[in-house]
């Protein structure tokens, strides 16, 4: 149980199921089925987009160009489809690699470099982002294939959308990374320490490259998401990513010097930001009130974090004193 | 002597001076109208503002942090003007004087909460970027002032020097003046760049590094309040969107200037008139590349390629001073 209490994810989902009785006491309509579907679909999307950003987080870099990825993906995913009639396999096979390389860039720059992640990313963001306008000229691909529209609105069963399959792949896929093979430890190590994971044999290059190719990929796979659930192509596609994508793995206890994240606590992260962005328009709230409490959960979880630490550092402390 | 000449050339200053002049050649000689008065006396309105962005980013910088609330607070400090001209009919001088203040105080929530929590001003001003552009928008509901005093939207449009200048640039210029001023003679200047550059060895000479930092960030909001209300006097309106959503068009100049100018990321080293040259560079090549007519869409393209060329361009440069203080 102590060991229980310890985890990031333990008092979010406590909060989660709590906050969740407590809003569909007042409001009944927030377990409705359309409600929850909706819940799912926007929790599926940024749970991908997050989780772009965590691995970042990890090796203690910031990637801003998440959102202008995802918005080139998405809009060569359409365009493939629309304007040279590909069929949807080889138009989700060239978004990958347009993801991946992306994601190389920035990795290759940035460790070549040894300049500093934010400003790589800054750069590259807006050629992305001028890329995608250049190409698209501002104006959406509509011609999408039945299947994708069907794939992002359609219902397994219940309210369960068929997009939530990917992301949940995805999770499990990370958790997995993360907790239990040598690359995931190797990214914290690096995240923590880059001198001592150099001297230990971690190859600093291997380990930014292979980060930011994965931070690309999910980014062009939320892309992509957003493609299926929109059932157009938008340029402004992964404009908006930028603070929930910090959010969600910040609210869930990653340290942003890197070295510390968890996948499990980052998704809850994510279903805190959509429940309780949901909850506020249910209440009839404001939606730019949205937009300040996330900015409000932000710096309480940077405080807590803060408080936890300093609770940390005075137990360690009487330790080393005995 | 001899000693001094290659000293200059190895700054970047350098470097970008000659880009500059490079520039302003290319685009006089491919483009007409690149030095008519009318896109000069254009070209000096913007560069004004872009200095002012560039500067409250560059004392951010210099603690080795970053505001990325620039624009949203710089935003909010001219609706915020707007509405005190506008709605309480406050005199000129005294708004400007309650903006200046107002943009000082919501820089030091974010000194404030940064050095309280010791998290990275990243992830810190991300979150204060979203509060103070929520709340403006909501407490505004969106809609811009645009019934400004006409004393103050005429300072905007007057034409100085044969018409050719605004009068914003020479605040701008004079503001660089000043901050250079106070980091190269005066003690509290001395003590912001010492905090920066090390804040250990700071604190250990008896500087308060965490006063300082909140200092740099009251100094940052203080010249994004001046950029705001700058902005409106250029535009004759104080609008909720001057600055894009949550103020994000400002957040390219604010950091090309310093990067270009040659501030440090880490931390330690300011160079206002870098910083200078970098916001007039940047500026000049915006301009060029509508003039050049490369399609306002691919704009930003260049600006990325421009911003990543000039970072690796300092890379090198940095690489090869220092080899050749090794060699010889």
């Amino acid at each position: 149980m102590s060991a229980l209490l310890k985890k990031d994810w333990f008092g979010l989902g406590l909060v989660l199921i709590f906050g969740s009785i407590l809003i569909s006491l007042f409001k009944p309509a927030f377990i409705s089925p359309f409600n929850l579907y909706v819940l799912m679909l926007s929790v599926s999307l940024m749970l991908v987009v997050a989780m772009s950003q965590m691995i970042i987080i990890a090796i203690g870099q910031m990637n801003l160009s998440v959102g202008a990825i995802g918005g080139l993906v998405a809009i060569s995913f359409t365009g493939l489809m629309e304007v040279y009639s590909m069929s949807i396999l080889p138009a989700v096979l060239i978004g990958l690699l347009i993801g991946l390389a992306c994601g190389f860039i920035n990795g290759y720059i940035t460790v070549k470099t040894g300049i500093s992640a934010f400003i790589i990313t800054l750069a590259t963001l807006y050629i992305f982002k001028g890329m995608n306008l250049g190409i698209t000229e501002a104006q959406p691909f509509y011609e999408i294939p039945e299947a994708v529209k069907f794939f992002g609105n359609a219902k397994i069963f219940g309210p369960i959308p068929y997009l939530v399959i990917i992301p949940i792949i995805i999770t499990v896929l990370m958790w997995i990374l993360m907790n239990r093979t040598s690359l995931g430890r190797y990214m914290l190590a690096y995240g923590n320490n880059v001198q001592s994971s150099e001297l230990i044999g971690i190859s600093s290059t291997k380990i930014v490259i292979y980060a930011h190719v994965i931070s690309g990929l999910l980014a062009a796979i939320g892309g992509m998401l957003v493609v299926c659930r929109l059932q157009l192509g938008t340029p402004n596609i992964g404009d908006s990513w930028l603070l929930p994508s910090f959010a969600a793995p910040v609210i869930g206890g990653a340290i942003l010097a890197g070295g510390k994240v968890d996948v499990i606590a980052t998704a809850f992260g994510v279903i805190l930001v959509s429940i309780i962005s949901q909850a506020l328009v249910i209440f009839k709230i404001d939606p730019f009130f949205v937009q300040i409490f996330l900015g409000f959960m932000i710096l309480l979880a940077v405080f807590i974090n803060r408080y936890r630490e300093y609770r940390e550092e005075r137990r360690t402390k009487v330790f080393s004193d005995e | 002597m001899n000693n001094k000449i290659p000293n200059f050339i190895k700054t970047n200053q350098f470097g970008l001076l000659i880009l500059v002049i490079v520039f302003i050649c290319i685009f006089s000689f491919s483009t007409d109208g690149f030095t008519s008065r009318f896109n000069i006396y254009a070209l000096s309105r913007v560069v004004a503002l872009d200095i002012m962005i560039g500067l409250a980013m560059m004392v951010v910088i210099l603690t080795g942090g970053l505001n990325l609330s620039l624009g949203a607070l710089g935003v909010s400090a001219a609706m915020f003007g707007g509405w005190c001209m506008e709605s309480m009919g406050i005199p000129i001088s005294i708004t400007i004087i309650l903006v200046l203040a107002f943009g000082s105080f919501l820089g030091w929530i974010n000194g404030f909460v940064t050095v309280r929590t010791g998290v990275h001003s990243f992830i810190v001003t991300l979150a204060t970027m979203s509060i103070y552009f929520g709340f403006m928008t909501l407490l505004t509901e969106a809609e811009a002032f645009r019934k400004l005093p006409e004393a103050f939207t005429d300072f905007g449009s007057l034409k100085l020097f044969n018409k050719y200048i605004s009068p914003l640039l020479i605040i701008s210029v004079l503001t660089c003046f000043v901050l250079y001023y106070i980091f190269k003679y005066t003690d509290i200047g001395r003590k912001l760049i010492a905090a920066g550059a090390n804040p250990d060895a700071a604190e250990l000479s008896g500087i308060s590094v965490d006063r300082m930092f909140i200092y740099c960030h009251m100094l940052s909001g203080f010249l994004a309040a001046l950029a705001g209300i700058m902005l409106t006097a250029r535009i004759g309106a104080a609008i909720p969107s001057m600055a894009g959503h949550l103020g994000f068009d400002w957040l390219l100049p604010a950091f090309l200037a310093p990067v270009l100018g040659g501030t440090l990321l880490s931390g330690g080293k300011v160079t206002v008139f870098g910083t200078m040259l970098g916001a007039i560079l940047v500026t000049l090549i915006n301009n060029g590349l509508y003039l050049i007519d490369v399609g306002e869409f691919w704009v930003r393209f260049f600006l990325g390629i421009i911003l990543l060329g000039a970072v690796l361009l300092d890379r090198a440069r940095e690489y090869f001073t220092v080899k050749n203080s090794i060699v010889s």
